[in-house]
Formats: structure tokens, C-alpha cells, sequence
């Protein structure tokens, strides 16, 4: 018998061939789907791995300050699913109010939460702990919506939904990789990527002859300010409180120092990370015209609606970054844009500005890690 | 291991195909088997060659602590420890002035080179 000639068996060749067309055009989508479930699976169980570990460090952490590791881990579970609901937005209306009103009652329940975890801790270790527990919840939540839809797509039989999860995988992964990678940072206190705006403020208040005594705490919630003069001008540079890992409220601090200030001031300057495209360097400097803070709007709002009122120019500096080193810990090539911040900060003080002026300098981030 | 199962790949899928294509022209009796295994045959050495252990996984770069004198050029790089912070004022004097020091930086540095792309 020779394969492709005619002979006696090759009825079983034929048979064969059109046996695989049939199987594979009838039944080619299962097989698909199958492979595809296959996959999902694979990554479910790398994120369940990842949930469970940075629970488990969550855990570990707590425990230092008070209470017992099973009185954690039942407080801790009860937690996890914690929501917050959106304000309605079909009358928009003061929906910004409302919005931030919401994010200070669920910041209020966080820290009674963490001060009855850890009733040993101090201020700024619950805000470690705050921001620890913020990332085991970010990786809960990731891996039950994922499961969600896979079990749902399974029971479903629902191609789309399967298929759309497989796609997104890779990219799920890399976001609660970057999560998993970042708990170490938070549980420990050491600074992040996302840092680097307090950072740069601080370290240009220093420059000029600031100190931790000199910071004027809470102008608004966690944040407070350096009163400093550069070049002839007055420069309120503004911050969130560290060293313990907080954003705080700088939208509002900035609206409450143009407030106190009016008419004095004559330029607001914020300084932050933002995200690199693929491609761009890793602490690549850009500098563009805004309010640079990746709030949920709020603060952004309170800057954009004082800086218009006021009149006032707006500009941003920021130092590109990928989501892995703005929640990572703090990467060289990202503090190594620390000298040319400084330097842009004082071209723009220099060019935009008279003598005599006063501008606001906002380093927006979190301040883990970053001392006054 | 990784070099030795690729060229056992390479060779299984060598004689896989020959093994195949000897029973796609020959007229004898067991001419569909010879190509069946040859298929199998060949089919362990793709196997082999595409299949290989996954990356090992590195530990993470160790975070080391920047500290800088105030007055002169000293710098020195130690492991974090927990409780440093940057700018946190150091308690031991710099060791060539005396002058007091300051946590400039607490920080990690990736080995891995990025990928280049022509675009």
C-alpha cells in the first residue's frame, strides 16, 4: 500500500480524512473552548496563588500589633468582599460631592477597620496596614471576577464570555502580578514608585531650607504644606504626610492654600507619576499643561475649578512609569529623575513667574516610605 | 539538559521524517506503518524541541538604602531594614567628616535588560 495511490485499503484513508472535516467543522468550536477553558483555569490558579499569598502576608503583618493570627484571618475574610456603590450619575449634579463623600466614609471604615485589627500599631503603620489590605482586596477582587465569568461562561456555554477572559488574561495577570510583586513594599513601609511626586517636593523644600518641623500639617486631610522661598518667589510646597502610606487629600489642599492666599497666587504646579507607554524609558521626564492626580475626580475637580476661578496657569511634571513600579517598590532608574524634576521646576518658576509671586507646588502620590 | 533534549529533538524529528517519507513511497505491506510511526516520531521531536522548563523564577532584586552625608561626598549603600524611610536622618555620623547623614534613597535596581524593539 502506498499512501495518496489506490488500492484495496485506501477506503480507510478516505474514511479517515472525512472523518476528521466532520469531527473538526461540527465539533471544532468545543475543542476551541475546551482549549481555551484550559487556559483560564491555568491563570485562575496562578491568581487564587497570588490572592491567597498576599492574604497570607496581610495576615502575618497584622499580627505584630495585638491580635491573634485567627482572629485576623476571620476579621480579614470578612473584609475582603468590602464595597463602596458609586453615586448615581443620571442626575449629574453634584455628583463630584457626593463621589467624595463616599471615598471619606469608606477611608473612615478602612482605618476603624485597621485600628481594630492592630490596636497596637501607630498612625503610620495603619496606614501601611491600610494600604497592605488594599492590595489583598485589589487581588481578591481580580480573581473572583475572574472565576465569575468563567464559571459563568462554563455553565453558560457562552462563547463570548470564554473567549473575551482568554484574551484579557494575559493582561489580568500582569496587573495582579504587579500587585503581588508590590505587597512586600507596603507590608514593609519601604517607598514606591507612585511616590516619587512627594518625593520631589520635599526633597526641592529641603533645597531651600525646609525641615520636618517647618511641614504644616493637615491643610486638608493628610496633606500639609512647606512655606519656602525660591528665587525671589514663595512656594507652598504641598504633599501628602509621610512616611506612612497615604495619598490624602491634595486637590483640596491646594484649593484650601489658594483660598487662604487669594489672589497671590500665581501658578500651580503638580508633580506625579503617569503611566509609560510601551516603549518609553522607564523614568522618562514629560511635562504637559493640567493637574496631574489620578483621583477618582474630586481632586482633580477641586484643582482644575480653583486654578480657572482664579485664573491661575496649571502645569504638571510627571516621570513615566509602568503599573508594576508605581506600585512596586521604588525603582533606581525612577529616583534617578529626581535632579531633573528639580531642574524643570525651577525653569518653569524662573520663566512663567515674577518676583515676588507665589506658586504652588503639588507632589502628588503615595507617601509610604517618604519621610517629612 | 535544556541543549542535550533539543538535540535529541532535532534528531528524533530528523528520523521521524525520513522514517515517513520511506513509507510515503515504498509499495510494501507495512508501508502505513512506517508512516504512522514516522509521524509519532517526528511528532516527540517537535515535542521535545518546542517543549523545554519553564523559566526559573528569579528573587526579587534585594531593596538596598541610599545614605548620603549632608557635607561631604560620603555615600553608602546597605540591605533595608525595616523602619527606613528616605530623608530619615541617620543616627551614625559620616565617617570621613563627622557630619550627620540621611536617607537619600531606598530603592531596588533591575538587572534584566529591557527589550529593544526596531520600531
Amino acid at each position: 500500500m502506498q499512501l495518496g495511490g489506490t488500492n484495496e485499503y485506501s477506503w480507510i484513508i478516505n474514511i479517515a480524512f472525512f472523518a476528521f472535516i466532520m469531527l473538526f467543522s461540527l465539533y471544532g468550536a468545543k475543542f476551541q473552548m475546551w482549549q481555551w477553558l484550559k487556559q483560564i483555569e491555568m491563570g485562575l490558579a496562578e491568581m487564587k496563588r497570588m490572592f491567597v499569598e498576599s492574604r497570607q502576608t496581610a495576615i502575618d503583618t497584622f499580627k505584630d500589633y495585638g491580635k491573634s493570627e485567627e482572629d485576623i484571618a476571620k476579621d480579614l475574610d470578612k473584609w475582603m468582599d468590602y464595597f463602596t456603590i458609586m453615586p448615581v450619575d443620571l442626575d449629574p449634579a453634584g455628583i463630584l460631592k457626593r463621589l467624595d463623600h463616599l471615598l471619606d466614609e469608606r477611608r473612615d471604615r478602612f482605618q476603624e477597620f485597621v485600628a481594630d485589627l492592630a490596636p497596637e500599631s501607630n498612625i503610620s503603620m495603619n496606614q501601611n496596614l491600610e494600604n497592605t489590605l488594599e492590595v489583598t482586596q485589589v487581588l481578591g477582587l481580580i480573581y473572583r471576577v475572574v472565576r465569575h465569568f468563567y464559571i459563568l461562561g462554563k455553565k453558560t456555554g457562552s462563547q463570548i464570555m470564554i473567549m473575551q477572559i482568554q484574551m484579557q488574561m494575559p493582561d489580568l495577570l500582569r496587573l495582579a502580578k504587579a500587585y503581588y510583586d508590590a505587597i512586600g513594599a507596603f507590608s514593609e513601609g519601604k517607598p514606591i514608585g507612585d511616590g516619587i511626586g512627594p518625593l520631589i517636593v520635599t526633597k526641592f523644600a529641603r533645597a531651600y531650607g525646609a525641615t520636618p518641623e517647618s511641614y504644616n500639617h493637615e491643610i486638608s486631610r493628610e496633606v500639609g504644606y512647606y512655606v519656602v522661598e525660591s528665587e525671589g518667589r514663595t512656594v507652598y510646597a504641598l504633599r501628602a504626610t509621610g512616611p506612612g502610606g497615604t495619598v490624602g487629600k491634595p486637590g483640596f489642599g491646594v484649593q484650601r492654600l489658594v483660598e487662604k492666599n487669594k489672589n497671590k497666587i500665581a501658578r500651580i504646579i503638580t508633580i506625579d507619576a503617569a503611566l509609560k507607554f510601551e516603549g518609553e524609558e522607564l523614568g522618562r521626564v514629560s511635562e504637559g499643561t493640567g493637574a496631574a492626580i489620578g483621583d477618582p475626580g474630586p481632586e482633580k475637580h477641586a484643582i482644575e475649578q480653583t486654578a480657572t476661578e482664579n485664573g491661575i496657569g496649571i502645569e504638571a511634571i510627571v516621570v513615566k512609569e509602568d503599573e508594576a513600579a508605581a506600585v512596586g517598590i521604588m525603582d533606581k532608574k525612577i529616583l534617578d529623575a529626581v535632579p531633573e524634576v528639580l531642574e524643570r521646576i525651577k525653569e518653569s518658576i524662573l520663566k512663567r513667574t515674577k518676583p515676588g509671586d507665589s506658586i504652588i507646588l503639588a507632589g502628588i502620590g503615595n507617601t509610604i516610605g517618604i519621610g517629612l | 539538559m535544556g541543549v542535550v533534549s533539543k538535540i535529541l529533538g532535532v534528531a528524533l524529528a530528523g528520523v521521524g521524517f525520513v522514517t515517513l517519507f520511506y513509507g510515503m513511497s515504498t509499495t510494501d505491506a507495512l508501508s502505513f506503518l512506517w508512516s504512522f510511526m514516522g509521524l509519532i516520531i517526528m511528532s516527540l521531536g517537535f515535542a521535545l524541541i518546542t517543549g523545554g522548563r519553564q523559566a526559573e523564577k528569579k528573587p526579587p532584586p534585594p531593596t538596598v538604602t541610599e545614605i548620603r552625608c549632608g557635607s561631604c561626598d560620603f555615600k553608602e549603600i546597605r540591605d533595608f531594614k525595616k523602619g527606613d524611610y528616605v530623608l530619615m536622618p541617620v543616627e551614625d555620623m559620616c565617617p570621613k567628616c563627622q557630619s550627620s547623614m540621611t536617607i537619600e534613597g531606598v530603592y531596588i535596581v533591575r538587572e534584566e535588560p529591557e527589550a529593544k524593539y526596531n520600531v
